[in-house]
């Protein structure tokens, strides 16, 4: 083992914590993307089989990527078999290029090549706005491994459940369920404390979520939140939240009040219960107005 | 009617493209401003509107790619307007919106979603009957609206391509105007997205032309193109030449693919008093 991590001696271990026997997360911090966080936002991480390793998000940069790996290798020197995307956000997908010398499968929704050939470019050059020179070397890097409904991976005695869903959070939703540790790893799918992103269709997240909850698992994994919640229960407050701003907004869309006025009507309750409340409120409620005004 | 000449991306796009530059003093701001004068209206002078025309918007938007505008027309001025024009001084094709007003309309309000790509200022101009043009501005802090990605449910999107949505608010009573707002399923795509797997763009996909007529008379004519946000979205209001009898409103949207949409709409009239 000493050999493989000599070669990784440079690159500090990104910190995780093992929530359950060989699932590792590492906390992501509740800020936007800058050079101090090195856009290690979300919450990333690892599963580890008997034979391989699968990386489910591999970070907002190639410096939070390399930072996994070297977290990965100095735990194990199993190969990394795969890297799932589980969407096309930036802080979930830049960290991929880090992995490229482990010719993994990488793996995304079927939608996902779409959504990187519409937005990839451009979130790239948001990044390098953010982080400047720390982005270098940050990739959009394609899936070659897609999910259009369920794909069973199996790391050696693991077995994992990857399940694409119908836009929610984004149009290009994977979920993975460990079925040693029913351990329900739903990246951005859940919220906890951090409020929601509503990059794909309202009503369709309200949705997935009720067949969400309807699953039993013993913990989940959120995108953003602590590293390990309690399933169901830790899907209350997004459900309050993404309800209250499809009620409201259907409200003052009703009301005749226009997209400009909307967000001092929607969701008011909800201030003070989420961090980045007002970073994010307003593109929520303007994506909200955008879908809901079409029923 | 402005000539199309005045119109082509292309133009807009090779002319004005300038650098991401949100720092530029108020004098190079001004001297864009005079150049885009130039380029849309010629010699012709424009004069200040000062309360005649105001525009509506965000000092800081949320979100870049949707940025409600609205053009407001003070009464007593509105019935002498022909035309507004909506320019995005910094946006890389300037002229966002010409709306050609016809008989029916009623220039009051007219408002759209636009996309702003840097910190800039907005120009509306206000063109009379007799051919005098009145312009005021506003700044707003937005950037990347152009380039940010669009869909963010591309199967919807593809699927609800062309369709249109009619709402008509409640009228006061037979003298007062109709009050519309008019919804397009379209991307509207810039073209300015490029795909990293195959390194060629994304082609631009826009409505350019939008006739509203309303039994057959012109309401207005849009030119428009890239700056229109996705799924164009415009509240409008006129006035039915009998508003004791029902009528249909008819939109009719013509797209940079050459393709062709129309839908209509059935107006109640309104309640007697």
């Amino acid at each position: 083992m000493a050999h493989i991590a000599s070669g990784y001696a440079e690159t500090a271990q990104l910190p995780v914590t093992e929530i359950a026997p060989g699932i590792f997360v590492h906390n992501g911090v509740h800020e936007e993307a800058s050079k101090s966080n090195e856009d290690a936002i979300a919450n990333i991480g690892f599963i580890v089989g008997a034979d391989a390793v699968a990386v489910v998000d591999p970070g907002g940069s190639i410096a939070e990527g390399e930072a996994l790996r070297a977290a990965i290798r100095a735990r194990t020197d199993r190969p990394v078999r795969y890297v799932i995307l589980t969407h096309v956000h930036p802080d979930h997908i830049f960290g991929a290029a880090a992995f490229r010398d482990d010719r993994p499968g990488f793996v995304g929704h079927a939608k996902l090549p779409g959504a990187l050939a519409q937005r990839g470019e451009y979130y790239l050059r948001r990044l390098h706005d953010a982080l400047g020179e720390t982005a270098a070397g940050s990739e959009v890097v394609p899936p070659n491994l897609l999910v259009s409904d369920r794909l069973d991976l199996d790391l050696g005695g693991r077995h994992l459940v990857l399940r694409a869903h119908h836009p929610a959070h984004t149009d290009n939703d994977l979920t993975i369920f460990d079925e040693n540790t029913r351990t329900f790893w739903l990246a951005d799918l859940l919220f906890v404390d951090r409020i929601p992103v509503i990059d794909g269709s309202l009503v369709g997240w309200l949705k997935e979520l009720d067949e969400l909850t309807a699953m039993s698992a013993d913990q989940a994994v959120p995108g953003h939140g602590p590293a390990s919640v309690l399933w169901p229960e830790a899907a209350a407050s997004e459900r309050r939240y993404l309800e209250a701003v499809a009620r409201d907004t259907r409200a003052v869309i009703k009301d005749g009040i226009g997209i400009a006025d909307a967000w001092r009507y929607i969701a008011q309750s909800e201030r003070g219960r989420w961090l980045l409340f007002d970073e994010y409120h307003p593109r929520n409620v303007t994506a909200a107005y955008k879908e809901l005004e079409w029923e | 009617m402005i000539a199309r000449a005045v119109f082509p991306l292309l133009l807009a796009l090779i002319a004005f493209a300038v650098p991401a530059q949100a720092e530029q003093s108020e004098a190079q701001r001004a001297a864009r401003w005079s150049d885009l004068q130039h380029a849309i209206f010629g010699s012709r002078l424009v004069e200040d509107a000062g309360d005649l025309v105001a525009i509506d918007a965000p000092a800081r938007a949320d979100d870049a790619a949707i940025v409600p505008v609205a053009i407001r027309v003070a009464e007593t001025f509105a019935p002498q307007v022909s035309g507004l024009y909506l320019v995005i001084d910094d946006n890389p094709s300037p002229l966002a919106a010409h709306f050609v007003l016809g008989p029916l309309a009623n220039p009051s309000e007219i408002s759209t979603r636009v996309r702003i790509d840097d910190y800039t200022y907005l120009h509306a101009v206000a063109e009379t009957k007799d051919g005098r043009l009145y312009a005021t501005a506003r700044f707003i802090k937005a950037a990347g609206g152009c380039s940010a990605p669009a869909g963010k449910d591309q199967a919807l999107a593809l699927e609800r391509l062309g369709k249109m949505k009619l709402v008509v608010a409640e009228r006061s009573g037979p003298a007062a105007p109709v009050s519309a707002k008019l919804l397009i399923s379209h991307p509207n795509s810039s073209g300015l997205q490029m795909d990293q797997a195959t390194r060629n763009y994304i082609p631009a996909d826009f409505m350019q032309t939008l006739e509203v007529t309303y039994n057959d008379q012109p309401v207005f004519r849009l030119e428009s193109d890239i700056a229109i946000s996705e799924d164009p979205g415009f509240n409008f209001s006129f006035r039915p030449p009998d508003p004791s009898g029902p009528g249909v409103l008819k939109a009719e949207v013509f797209d940079s693919s050459q393709r062709h949409f129309t839908q209509s709409w059935p107006v109640p009239a309104a309640a007697q008093m």
